[in-house]
């Protein structure tokens, strides 16, 4: 049991001993805050999530701009800038990140927990030939000769299937495609076989026949590697196509979380169901009809709302009772492992887009 | 090779927009030889040399030999440079074998440059004055990069109070009066033991000289760092495990490498031109030693007089040394520069 201290530590963790984790979990996040003091209050970002990855899964995590999907994942590796307070726990095989000095996180980013950016133009160094930064990625964590360390930056090109690899490596970032950066960048993060690889919106700057080839490529590696990969993304089909689980983010925490097919056949929180009404649809309504929305506006994390942080843009919200007075807890809803966090998920059952679509005309 | 044909920097210009990246994916494809993403010519001389992985300076070299202007300046300084460093194989005289039967010969073919009031070689005391300029200006570029180049990466990338503390400490040096300093200093320190060293009047003038020209490239290196840590590969670097030591050293710094050695091959110019002037007016370097600016200095009253080729050669010997390393390092910022197209 943690003592009884009530003086502020940034860092604090929850559970004092040894985290337990669930059998297969590579990585386990519990009741992990992450806020960020500003000049009009205390920012939010990330509002206790938990999560588990586990081997050789694909976790997606949707949500809007702002709910804290990208946030809690740099706080998962340690890249938060020093402003900002991290409490909660993110047990990494039987050990405690939280607590781990700079200096033992540098050990385990890029060779145990990779990352691969949004937008690989910014993310690759322009001075350096992408063979070369390649090989920095690999001899941060591992000392190789340099026959050894030439050939496996090409087999690294290789296997995210650039074409030519051994011309590709003598050329720079500017002189790849924009989908080649992007695989040039996952090269980069898997240059030490991660265990966890978490990739932040890989697609999101790519058209969508690249964003298809470099969803192969994260297929291939997983195949290869075993490795868990946290796919963060806001695009619904991408995380259809590539996520075994999806967690659901809005204001910082976790509304609803499954496996692929729970979400998007079965939602029972409304701001899932939500999202899902509002991707377009070919084989639906005429040329006329409008997409589906979501009311209003992302809340502030500043000022989040009281009860359920969605309740003012819930088209089954009951203000104000419970709604806007109680939070719901993220409760299992179905089977193990669906839960969401809604007062009334059970009346989402059966309910589809279209009875969405509906409450939204007579509204 | 239809792919290429359309517009061969669309790739090269800038971050694809969806539409030409999505050719050049279709056109690798197919596997097509040739065919990759929108290279200009020298990109695929790189291909060719398939299996033979080029290092990051063979790239370097074949950028810089495409400036043919800093090439030429390149041969010059280094023609300069073996010269200084050879002056006794390369000169016929002493430079301070005095010849009174000879004293100010015009030019011709035994005293090439011709010969001073005291009947010296004037070719001699150019070359052998060329060790003790070049010797000042490659130094004190040195000295002053490394600490401008320190001063202003720690600032840069610590930020905070350290950032304050140091840009004020630059901003003291850069307010003082330089000239003058320079004149009370040698005046101050001439003969005089520093930290136990007796310091000859060469070496004294490199200490005064490093500094005074150091603040530039600190402010420059801080400014680049400034805004080089907020890019992404930065943060790519630190997720990948890298110490804030390697990622100075390794990610950011070779960002600067083009302006910090502009800004070197600027003070080595400015360091030869400034010991000049202070020799000139008397606060160089000193007799036995002799630098260019000394010999200018020392043959002023020859102005206007048949006897001005005195005044010349030393001269021309400073304008070419300082024009080349300004070409230089035009040539030099352009090689270390990936997309540049010279």
């Amino acid at each position: 049991m943690a003592p009884d201290d009530e003086s502020y530590v940034p860092v604090e963790v929850t559970d004092g001993d040894v985290p337990s984790q669930p059998a297969g979990a590579v990585l386990s996040v519990r009741d992990l805050r992450v806020e960020f003091p500003s000049e009009d209050g205390l920012v939010k970002a990330v509002d206790g999530l938990s999560y588990d990855v586990f081997e050789n899964e694909v976790l997606g995590i949707v949500g809007e701009s702002g709910s804290g999907k990208s946030v809690s994942s740099l706080a998962v590796l340690g890249l938060l800038p020093e402003k900002a307070k991290i409490s909660g726990s993110v047990v990494y095989r039987g050990e405690e990140l939280l607590q781990k000095s700079e200096r033992q996180m540098q050990a385990l980013r890029g060779s145990k927990i990779a990352m691969v950016f949004q937008d690989a133009l910014a993310a690759l160094n322009p001075v350096f030939t992408v063979g070369h930064q390649i090989s920095e990625a690999i001899s941060t964590h591992r000392k190789l000769s340099k026959r050894e360390l030439a050939d496996e930056t090409v087999e690294l090109l290789d296997i995210v299937g650039i074409p030519n690899p051994k011309r590709r490596v003598d050329q720079y970032p500017h002189e790849f495609s924009g989908g080649m950066r992007q695989r040039a960048m996952i090269a980069m993060s898997l240059a030490n076989r991660p265990d966890v690889l978490i990739a932040d919106e890989p697609t999101t700057a790519l058209d969508v026949t690249i964003q298809a080839q470099v969803l192969e490529v994260f297929e291939r590696i997983q195949e290869k590697t075993n490795s868990a990969i946290i796919l963060i993304t806001h695009d619904l089909g991408v995380v259809a196509g590539m996520a075994d689980r999806v967690l659901v983010m809005y204001a910082g925490r976790c509304v609803e979380m499954g496996t692929v097919d729970e979400i998007f056949y079965e939602p029972r929180h409304p701001y899932a169901l939500s999202l899902l009404a509002s991707l377009p649809r070919l084989d639906r309504g005429g040329r006329d009809d409008r997409l589906y929305r979501i009311k209003g506006a992302p809340p502030s994390l500043i000022h989040v709302p009281s009860g359920c942080p969605f309740h003012p843009r819930c088209p089954l919200a009951r203000l104000p009772e419970p709604c806007a007075t109680v939070v719901p807890p993220l409760a299992v809803v179905a089977g193990a492992e669906h839960k969401a966090a809604c007062h009334f998920s059970d009346e989402l059952v059966g309910m589809t887009v279209d009875d969405l679509r509906a409450t939204e005309v007579s509204s | 090779m239809v792919f290429r044909g359309d517009d061969p920097h669309s790739e090269a210009a800038g971050p694809t927009i969806g539409g030409s990246g999505a050719l050049v994916e279709l056109a690798e494809d197919d596997a097509l030889p040739g065919a990759v993403g929108g290279l200009d010519s020298s990109d695929v001389v790189v291909g060719e040399r398939e299996g033979k992985p080029l290092t990051q300076w063979k790239l370097f070299w074949r950028r810089f030999f495409r400036h043919k202007l800093a090439v030429i300046s390149a041969l010059v300084l280094l023609l300069l440079v073996g010269m200084a460093l050879f002056a006794p194989a390369v000169t016929r005289f002493e430079p301070t074998a005095q010849d009174l039967r000879n004293i100010r010969q015009q030019p011709d073919g035994t005293h090439w440059f011709g010969t001073d009031n005291l009947g010296r070689d004037q070719f001699s005391r150019v070359i052998y004055a060329g060790r003790i300029s070049l010797k000042i200006g490659a130094t004190v570029a040195l000295i002053s990069t490394l600490i401008g180049t320190t001063l202003g990466a720690i600032a840069g990338y610590v930020g905070k109070w350290v950032d304050q503390l140091l840009m004020r400490i630059t901003d003291l040096f850069l307010v003082m009066p330089g000239l003058a300093i320079l004149m009370v200093a040698n005046v101050k320190f001439r003969g005089q033991e520093i930290f136990g060293f007796r310091v000859s009047t060469d070496n004294l003038a490199i200490l005064i000289l490093s500094f005074v020209f150091w603040m530039t490239i600190a402010r420059v290196v801080r400014g680049l760092i400034l805004s080089l840590k907020e890019k992404e590969f930065v943060e790519a670097a630190r997720a990948s495990g890298a110490s804030t030591f390697r990622i100075i050293t390794r990610h950011v710094l070779p960002n600067c490498v083009g302006p910090i050695a502009v800004n070197a091959t600027l003070v080595v110019g400015l360091a030869i031109l400034t010991e000049s002037a202070l020799s000139f007016l008397g606060f160089g370097v000193q007799p036995p030693d002799v630098s260019w600016g000394y010999l200018v200095a020392d043959a002023r009253g020859t102005a206007g007089t048949d006897y001005a080729y005195m005044i010349y050669f030393p001269g021309l010997a400073i304008l070419l040394t300082v024009l080349s390393i300004n070409f230089l390092g035009d040539g030099l910022r352009d090689a270390f520069d990936p997309q540049s197209h010279h």
